[in-house]
């Protein structure tokens, strides 16, 4: 191991993109207003092919750069970023949350029941959108209990507790949609305020806070250690648990505030609301920079990773392929992504599960 | 000395059987029998041939899918894209048997394992985790599976006759597919104890690291059980294209949780080295009796996925080996 936990912890925002690729370590001193942003969303690599991408698209089809498909772009980008962000924490880690698509289903059926709608009477207004929230915080939190405190692996707890939020959103969902009738909580996220989509604000409002938590608080910044190096974090005297308990806990916080924004968009509360989320969030971290065995990555990088998928979505169905292919085109950029940062770290006697 | 290797894990097994392995052994048969008597006072014809033909024909699929998955999990890993694999083939059939007819039956199959290669071949080198190299994989067949059927369920009407026997066919009343699956199961089981070598997944579960320092090919063997999984993926996709008459390109997506569960209910620890295709069988039965069972005391089929959440999380609870895990991650 070439860099310690702590070493990383200590460069964050600085950035290091890869362990393999970057010989000479970030400049330790002050850094200028550019240098800031490129070690913030990660300079090279994903924000170049961003740029490319959009360059392409705009040449190659008519629609793309225009006003009405930027504020199109940025809805749909808004709910997969809250995603991505909440997920950066836990891969962060080296782990993995896979019960995006349940916690999404059910903090919307939650969201949509306790506010008016057409199914009860109940209208709780704002303490129907902060239920919903927790509903995701909630989930975050029995992931991380039980997957820190009973040592399961976190893919099989969050398929596990994904399957619940499934199984519970279900149960809720009855078998018809019940659609949001609260026409204020619709308008906070339904419609535009100029050409800014509402979803797009309440996305930067969660990225501005999701900045600050990586780079101000314990629980971001351990976050980097604990995924680097967590044996030397644990003998330096942090409670390792806490923070990793917490990580997942913004996590699912995250699929809490999506699977709300998602009702605000369509209206209606439903178990497939998430559908295809899941995997578009992993790819979404991954192309942005964060790696999954830990410790290198950050928020800022996921915003360029999850730009990047939504602008190539969006584009090559402007360019007529089929969308399907996108699906697959994810499943190699994760293994490819994958393998590419740790191609370097194989050993020659390893075993790997 | 190296000849020896396979059989030394099993000797370090048995001396350290401890109370608890041996509750954990017997458990699942117990949770078994008792489910079957519960669901009996609810319903006394549960045990009609009828009963039990249905219970199996419903479980033929699953059990193909978590005998596939039991060779991965004894292995210490996992593989996330088994389900869509199976989806995939029913995609595949559809698609050829119309042209094919009993070549499809034989190629599809072998594409399935070929699959399970592959994502064997790029975990063993390339050295990543199996759930990461598998999720990819799941996407990548999916989208494969929803182009080439543009997204919607195909009907198999020509050269159905190919696959009709194995939803058709019965022997004593019992539908054939189940009772293939169940023998396959038992001369896996077999094989196991009886071929010189027939441990090496567990071991690979066990010892990867002195297995490699003895000599043997942990990328084969770890390839090998990858590409066990897809072939029973594969079968798996011929039940269930028979029993749908149709490929659809999520068909087999729904089993993927209950063939997990199969395989962690029935004992097989997710950390590896510990159990075989008979535990499946075991959990397998267990996941379709709850599930008539459920429906027998009256509670909403909606409740099965948060059921099958709770009992995988519980029972790898139960069943991990905390002793062998450094970090969990």
């Amino acid at each position: 191991m070439s860099q310690s936990g702590p070493q990383v912890a200590d460069s964050p925002a600085t950035g290091t993109p890869s362990r393999a690729s970057s010989p000479t370590p970030p400049d330790p001193t002050a850094p200028s207003g550019f240098a800031r942003v490129r070690g913030l969303i990660g300079g090279g690599g994903p924000a170049v092919a961003l740029v490319v991408l959009i360059a392409f698209f705009s040449i190659a089809t008519p629609n793309f750069f225009s006003v009405s498909n930027a504020s199109s772009l940025l809805s749909q980008l808004s709910i997969l970023l809250v995603i991505s962000i909440g997920l950066t924490f836990v891969i962060l880690l080296g782990s993995l949350d896979l019960s995006v698509e349940g916690v999404m289903a059910s903090s919307s059926l939650v969201f949509v029941l306790l506010a008016a709608n057409d199914r009860n009477d109940l209208s709780l207004g704002f303490v129907a959108l902060i239920a919903g929230v927790l509903t995701g915080s909630l989930f975050g939190l029995l992931n991380g209990v039980l997957h820190v405190y009973l040592k399961v692996p976190s893919f099989m707890v969050t398929l596990g507790t994904g399957a619940i939020g499934v199984g519970l959103a279900t149960v809720l969902f009855g078998g018809r949609a019940p659609r949001l009738m609260d026409d204020g909580l619709r308008g906070l996220g339904f419609g535009n305020v100029g050409i800014f989509p509402k979803l797009a604000l309440i996305a930067i409002l969660v990225l501005i806070v999701a900045l600050l938590v990586q780079k101000f608080t314990r629980v971001g910044r351990y976050g980097y250690a604990i995924g680097g190096d967590e044996p030397v974090v644990r003998l330096s005297g942090v409670n390792v648990e806490r923070y990793k308990v917490l990580s997942f806990v913004l996590a699912g916080t995250g699929s809490g505030i999506a699977g709300v924004m998602a009702a605000m968009q369509l209206g209606v509360g439903d178990v497939s609301i998430g559908a295809g989320f899941q995997f578009t969030a992993i790819t979404a971290v991954v192309l942005g920079g964060t790696a999954l065995v830990g410790g290198i990555g950050g928020v800022g990088k996921t915003l360029v990773g999850a730009a990047i998928i939504t602008v190539l979505a969006n584009g090559l169905i402007l360019l007529g392929v089929n969308p399907y292919v996108q699906i697959s085109v994810q499943g190699l950029v994760i293994v490819v992504a994958v393998v590419a940062t740790g191609w370097s770290l194989r050993k020659r006697v390893r075993a790997i599960k | 000395m190296t000849t020896q290797t396979p059989t030394r894990p099993r000797a370090a097994v048995a001396s350290g059987i401890t109370v608890k392995d041996r509750v954990i052994a017997v458990f699942p048969l117990l949770v078994l029998i008792v489910l079957v008597l519960l669901v009996l006072t609810q319903q006394p014809n549960f045990l009609s041939i009828a009963s039990v033909r249905g219970l199996l024909e419903s479980m033929a699929p699953i059990l193909l899918l978590a005998i596939g998955q039991t060779f991965v999990i004894l292995t210490g890993g996992i593989d996330l894209s088994f389900a869509v694999v199976s989806s995939l083939s029913t995609v595949l059939l559809a698609l050829w048997l119309p042209d094919m007819g009993v070549g499809a039956l034989i190629l599809v199959p072998i594409l399935a394992c070929l699959t399970g290669v592959l994502t064997g071949t790029v975990v063993a080198f390339a050295q990543i985790p199996s759930f990461i190299v598998s999720l990819g994989a799941m996407g990548l067949w999916t989208g494969v599976a929803l182009t080439l059927s543009s997204a919607s369920t195909i009907r198999i009407s020509a050269g159905y006759d190919v696959i009709g026997w194995v939803t058709d066919m019965r022997i004593g009343g019992l539908p054939v597919s189940a009772l293939i699956a169940i023998l396959l199961a038992i001369i896996i089981s077999v094989a196991i104890r009886v071929l010189s070598r027939g441990r090496a997944l567990h071991t690979m579960g066990l010892a990867e690291n002195a297995l490699l320092m003895s000599g043997n090919p942990t990328r084969a063997y770890r390839i090998l059980a990858f590409a066990l999984c897809g072939l029973f993926s594969g079968l798996a996709g011929v039940v269930l294209a028979s029993s749908q008459y149709s490929g659809g390109p999520s068909l087999g997506d729904t089993l993927m949780l209950p063939a997990i569960a199969a395989v962690v209910i029935g004992g097989n620890a997710i950390t590896g080295g510990v159990g075989g295709p008979l535990k499946t069988l075991v959990g397998a039965l267990i996941i379709v009796v709850l599930r008539v069972g459920l429906n027998a005391i009256g509670i909403d089929p909606a409740y099965e996925q948060i059921i099958y959440g709770a009992v995988i999380i519980g029972a790898v609870v139960l069943t991990i080996d905390r002793s062998r895990l450094g970090i969990v991650k």
